[in-house]
């Protein structure tokens, strides 16, 4: 079962980068529509849209996902139902390709649903209580995403079809547009963890890696992001969008200072794709989509790489996710560790691997742009604070010395799991410069002072100075985050927001359902409907009996009584 | 002695004397059918070496001959007073009740579970369907609709309420009988044709149940809680109960059915409501006998072997029809 689906996605992809390629440089692309059912002035059709980005991004979630999928031979290859696992992860990538090359507002709601749905799926695959709280968290934040684009089809019937991409150079200043907008943004917003939704994407980790590897890494998280550049045509004037800017800075600030207290090393690079998420939606709504895609997907290619880098040292290590068990594993895994430092220089946006192109010219594209002075700072302090966790993340694992843990096992020769990392380490090299030299044809006219140009080279360093000062752990060390506590559990919890959108949301209503549950449904309804009026029959009925048992001659007299009665009553 | 030529005897001139009540077209003629009527059932019902059915057949004869010389009476006075049409009301309300007490219908129903609880049950199937037919015949000819509708009103409640607290088999007939009286007298004042449709699928129901109960003679509700019987026997009586009931999909629902239909269309609302919720009192009786008899462990008598391997046709038959009555009648029908 791995190896069919692998082979068939892999030779998926295949088909897919050729496509692209002819259809990038033809300018090409492709509308198929099928008419389900037309009633009343309003039409269902299935549309699939080939443009060259569908197209380049179907590429990289089919490349993704087999190489996903042949490395779950190995990672879950002690799982009893394997055959289970393999084809929810099949049914999401479904629903994600479905999601891609569809303009057309209901089979978005398919694919979006199908995402949410299979997510929830996966997340509570390892059946303890956890991964069931993990994955309630995230299907209820992505329900939410659901129930705005269920609302946008119902305003998009004012239109008449749902292929919204024909209406956006008409009808742009028009109310229910408005309204529409608002929406969309929300629902790529819950999809892509925003600041009000972005408690769902740490806790989803208690997934298995895999599937981390594959959704919240690379596909799931950016659909959202996928969705807004699709109506880019349409946000790009509205006040939304401003809104969404100051959101997604916000949430790139906050992921990047959280990382920095977690000692879970799946929860890390968790909080590293949020920060980077965060740099996508607040880059698209400066109103550069074509950089946010470029980012999209090589952020995909090293951050799957991360995770399954990840998921190695974690069977290594016997299940153990904490970082300060871990130490010096550059000396005994070379290969992993090969991969784990690439992805992660990648992630800082070190010269020339694949991050460096995407992050370079978004930071040079906000300097260039005259923008807010706030967001200018935020860009770059999450710069620096991601290439201060990620330095820290490096040295706690790689560059300090072994804890020694009671069981250990340092194996390196796994040999299925560590040919799908190179696959991914090959294109993490290389698509970078792929990217940018496919995608835009003629490059970025940027202009600017020598220091602004090296702002980033002087935050990376102070990030990565930082990041070898903090991770100096020894017998002696002074805890300073117990000096300071509020303020770094503060910094830790990601700014008290899970608290707020778990519990702080149920509280009251679980208080209150408690108390008609009490009074009504135990109390009084039981009094006026359920055994009250039983109650009352029983007592008509024992009375009744009590009538009939009588003499016979009472029943005569009493016949004999009505016709008297009756006689005096009409005669008289 | 009551030997087999004697039943048989008696019976015919039982039949007989309702045809002579239906089809005379004097009132004095259907005042002689009552009587015969009387005088034949008498004898079928009263075996000397029971006590109880002796008592038994003393006060039906009681009660059914009063009835029947009010009804006299009543007819006599209508014979002389019909020049003076105000009083065409009193003497229908006078004549009506003479004959709501021949049938045991409320108020007048007091001797009915009395009785069905002493007669075997053979004889109460004669007593709930056959002499049923000649006085609501009679009622159909010179009926007050505003006297009968409160009488409705009053069968309805009286034969929900007064089932519930029953433990024996028969009263629990007689009083769904009461009740089931009270929606036929409601489809005589829609059409005789309807009552004929009701009365004949609730006489197939009623002979359905008693002859399951009569081959297993039982006469208390204790004996149903029996857990070694047959599951065709006790599915029968499941589907038996509620389709006296009046459930869908079984039969009992047809007629039921069709008087609610005309209801509804004639804006009867409140006496809609009225026979909605005594059915719902009567169901929730049966169910909770069908419940404790199906599906719980109550009972189980090692030496008692309910399987009647003999018999089992009649049972398989009545099941059918009883499910498939109402949907096949709609293939025949429509």
């Amino acid at each position: 079962m791995c190896f069919n689906s692998f082979f068939f996605l892999f030779f998926f992809m295949l088909i897919n980068f050729f496509f692209f390629v002819y259809f990038i440089m033809n300018g090409l692309s492709v509308f198929f529509e099928w008419e389900i059912i037309s009633f009343n002035s309003m039409s269902i059709v299935m549309s699939i849209l080939l443009d060259w980005m569908s197209l380049l991004f179907m590429m990289f979630v089919s490349l993704i996902s087999s190489v996903v999928i042949f490395y779950s031979k190995s990672y879950m290859n002690s799982e009893l139902n394997l055959n289970r696992f393999i084809i929810l992860v099949l049914m999401f990538v479904f629903s994600m390709v479905l999601l891609i090359i569809s303009p057309n507002l209901i089979s978005i709601l398919l694919g979006w649903d199908g995402l949410g749905l299979i997510s929830y799926c996966l997340v509570i695959y390892y059946q303890n209580l956890k991964s069931y709280n993990a994955g309630m968290l995230t299907a209820l934040s992505n329900r939410i995403g659901d129930v705005m684009i269920l609302m946008i089809i119902c305003w998009v019937m004012n239109y008449g079809s749902w292929n919204y991409i024909f209406y956006f150079d008409f009808m742009k200043n028009d109310y229910v547009m408005f309204i529409i907008s608002f929406m969309i943004i929300i629902a790529a917003m819950t999809k892509s963890a925003q600041i009000p939704f972005s408690s769902w994407l740490p806790a989803a980790m208690a997934a298995p890696t895999p599937v981390s590897a594959l959704v919240h890494s690379s596909t799931l998280v950016t659909a959202g992001v996928y969705l807004l550049i699709r109506f880019n045509y349409l946000l790009i004037d509205m006040f939304f969008f401003k809104v969404l800017l100051f959101l997604s800075i916000l949430t790139m600030f906050m992921s990047g200072i959280s990382a920095n207290y977690e000692f879970d090393l799946k929860k890390i690079i968790a909080l590293s794709t949020l920060s980077q998420l965060g740099l996508m939606m607040s880059i698209l709504s400066l109103g550069f989509p074509d950089i946010a895609f470029f980012h999209l997907l090589t952020h995909a290619m090293f951050k799957a790489l991360l995770f399954m880098c990840a998921g190695v040292i974690i069977h290594m290590m016997n299940d153990i996710q904490d970082i300060r068990y871990m130490g010096g594993l550059s000396l005994y895994i070379p290969l992993t560790s090969l991969c784990l430092n690439i992805s992660n220089l990648s992630l800082c946006g070190i010269p020339f691997l694949s991050g460096f192109y995407s992050k370079d010219l978004i930071l040079e594209m906000v300097s260039f742009n005259s923008f807010n002075l706030m967001v200018f700072i935020l860009f770059y302090l999450s710069t620096g604070l991601t290439v201060f966790y990620t330095f820290r993340l490096i040295m706690y694992v790689m560059i300090n010395d072994f804890n020694l843990m009671m069981i250990y096992n340092l194996y390196d020769e796994d040999y299925i799991m560590l040919n799908s990392m190179f696959v991914l380490l090959f294109m993490s090299l290389l698509s970078g410069s792929f990217l940018s030299w496919f995608i835009f044809s003629y490059p970025y006219m940027i202009y600017l002072p020598f220091n602004l140009k090296l702002m980033v080279i002087y935050v990376s360093i102070l990030g990565s100075i930082l990041g070898f000062m903090v991770s100096n752990m020894g017998i002696y060390s002074l805890n300073k985050l117990l000096l300071s506590y509020n303020l770094s559990s503060f910094l830790c919890l990601m700014w008290f927001m899970p608290n707020l959108s778990t519990y702080g949301l149920s509280y009251i209503y679980l208080n209150f359902s408690q108390i008609l549950f009490k009074n009504i449904d135990m109390g009084w309804s039981e009094i006026y409907s359920g055994k009250g009026i039983f109650n009352i029959l029983k007592n008509y009925s024992v009375f009744y009996n009590i009538y009939q048992m009588n003499n016979f001659k009472i029943y005569l007299f009493s016949f004999i009584l009505w016709f008297m009665i009756l006689f005096i009553f009409f005669f008289i | 002695m009551n030997n087999n030529s004697n039943k048989m005897f008696f019976l015919f001139i039982l039949f007989f004397s309702t045809l002579i009540s239906i089809s005379s077209n004097s009132w004095f003629g259907c005042w002689i059918g009552l009587e015969i009527n009387l005088l034949s059932f008498i004898p079928l019902i009263s075996n000397s070496k029971n006590l109880l059915s002796v008592e038994t057949s003393l006060k039906y004869f009681l009660t059914q001959s009063l009835a029947s010389i009010n009804f006299l009476f009543m007819i006599l006075i209508k014979f002389s007073l019909l020049k003076n049409f105000n009083m065409n009301n009193i003497i229908s309300i006078m004549m009506n009740s003479s004959l709501l007490m021949k049938m045991g219908s409320a108020p007048f129903h007091f001797w009915f579970p009395n009785i069905v609880e002493g007669l075997s049950w053979m004889n109460n199937f004669m007593l709930m369907t056959w002499q049923k037919i000649s006085p609501m015949i009679l009622l159909s000819y010179y009926f007050n609709k505003n006297f009968l509708i409160f009488m409705i009103i009053m069968n309805l409640i009286i034969g929900s309420l007064g089932g519930l607290n029953q433990t024996s088999l028969r009263k629990l007939l007689a009083f769904s009988s009461i009740n089931n009286l009270g929606w036929m007298i409601f489809s005589i004042m829609i059409s005789e044709n309807l009552w004929l449709f009701y009365f004949l699928i609730y006489s197939m129901m009623i002979f359905m149940m008693i002859s399951l109960f009569f081959l297993m003679n039982m006469y208390f509700m204790n004996q149903l809680f029996i857990n070694n019987m047959n599951f065709f026997i006790k599915l029968n009586l499941l589907i038996n109960f509620l389709s006296l009931g009046g459930l869908p999909p079984f039969m009992g629902f047809m007629p039921k059915w069709i008087i609610i239909n005309f209801l509804l269309i004639n804006k009867f609302y409140f006496l809609t409501f009225i026979f909605m919720m005594t059915s719902l009192i009567i169901i929730y009786y049966y169910i909770r006998i069908i419940y404790s008899s199906f599906m719980f462990n109550y009972f189980k008598m090692k030496w008692v072997n309910l399987l009647m391997k003999n018999n089992m046709s009649l049972i398989n038959l009545s099941s059918f029809i009883s499910i498939s009555s109402m949907i096949l009648s709609t293939f025949i029908f429509m």
